[in-house]
């Protein structure tokens, strides 16, 4: 999912990074001045959660893998805006002192995870667990496709930026679909994580929980 | 502001061990199988530079210069969780204003 350099011809490398900071700006402005020291220290723990994982990679035969992303983790459990903020700095960690994905793909890669999967996580969440009316039964499964939808929306979009830059030798008719049939099959095992994870930390009543209920509800959307 | 972080001593402790584990999937297994990011492997097909931008990060790939590959994967990975966690306590003391 990580895009590295080389992948984006400098206008894209340009829209992206716009992209990014206008959310960024947008989400600042929704957050501003409710936040705790707890919610905070409480995102950072997640997101200090979701790097760890993400450095659980599982090889694939072929010489691939596949490793969580938690996206739509961090947008289940913060809201469209705090979540947006636990993956950027996942991103920016990962980028600015380990070189995992691109310093010129940084836009992009924030774009891709930290606003596509995060959003698309929530909203499907949101969605399923309104309309079956909030049961652990509806979180479970709300969670599961907010995590599977999430990854694909966000392999799809990689695709889009990918394909419609010309240092890119094939156009999005190939790179979309490669991402799209790629990402719905490896997201499942994204979708199960996280229907796991939220209902874990829901079920243990975990602080970050907690943290989120109080401020998470007011920044939606 | 650092006692916040004992209400999360139990995701902690878990992140510890996923740490702990890291290196069999991202060295031991990633060897076996020849593993790269998959948008590595595509770029290594296609010919594209992949890195354009020189190498100046710190811990390049969750390495540490002088560490064994599997133990500099964990150290490289406590790093980042510290930088992390660092970045979000300063970020409370700002918002405790």
């Amino acid at each position: 999912m990580h895009i590295p350099d080389g992948f984006l011809d400098p206008f894209w490398i340009a829209v992206t990074y716009a992209a990014a900071i206008a959310y960024a700006l947008a989400a600042w402005r929704r957050i501003r001045g409710r936040l705790g020291p707890e919610q905070v220290v409480s995102m950072s723990v997640l997101a200090a959660g979701i790097f760890v994982a993400q450095m659980l990679n599982w090889p694939l035969p072929g010489g691939t893998s596949l490793h969580f992303v938690g996206g739509a983790l961090a947008g289940i459990l913060f809201g469209p805006w705090l979540g947006f903020y636990v993956m950027a700095l996942v991103l920016a960690v990962q980028t600015l002192v380990f070189h995992d994905g691109g310093i010129t793909a940084l836009g992009a890669n924030i774009l891709n995870m930290a606003v596509v999967d995060v959003v698309v996580g929530y909203a499907v969440y949101r969605a399923v667990a309104g309309a079956l009316g909030g049961s652990r039964r509806a979180r479970l499964l709300g969670a599961f496709l907010g995590g599977w939808l999430g990854i694909v929306a966000a392999g799809i979009a990689a695709g889009v930026e990918i394909g419609l830059s010309p240092s890119f030798p094939y156009g999005v008719e190939v790179s979309v679909p490669v991402m799209a049939t790629w990402h719905a099959i490896l997201g499942v095992i994204e979708g199960v994580i996280t229907a796991l994870v939220v209902d874990y930390l829901y079920q243990r009543r975990s602080p970050i929980v907690e943290a989120a209920e109080k401020v998470a509800m007011k920044a939606t959307v | 502001m650092a006692g916040v972080l004992s209400r999360h001593r139990g995701a902690l402790l878990a992140a510890a061990v996923l740490l702990l584990a890291s290196p069999v999937f991202g060295v031991v297994l990633a060897e076996k199988v020849g593993y790269h990011e998959p948008l590595d492997v595509a770029a290594e097909k296609l010919g594209l530079e992949e890195h354009q931008v020189a190498e100046w990060t710190p811990f390049s790939d969750y390495t540490v210069p002088g560490l064994p590959d599997t133990i500099g994967y964990i150290v490289a990975g406590a790093i980042g969780v510290a930088v992390i966690l660092a970045i979000g306590l300063a970020a409370a003391r700002l918002a405790r204003r």
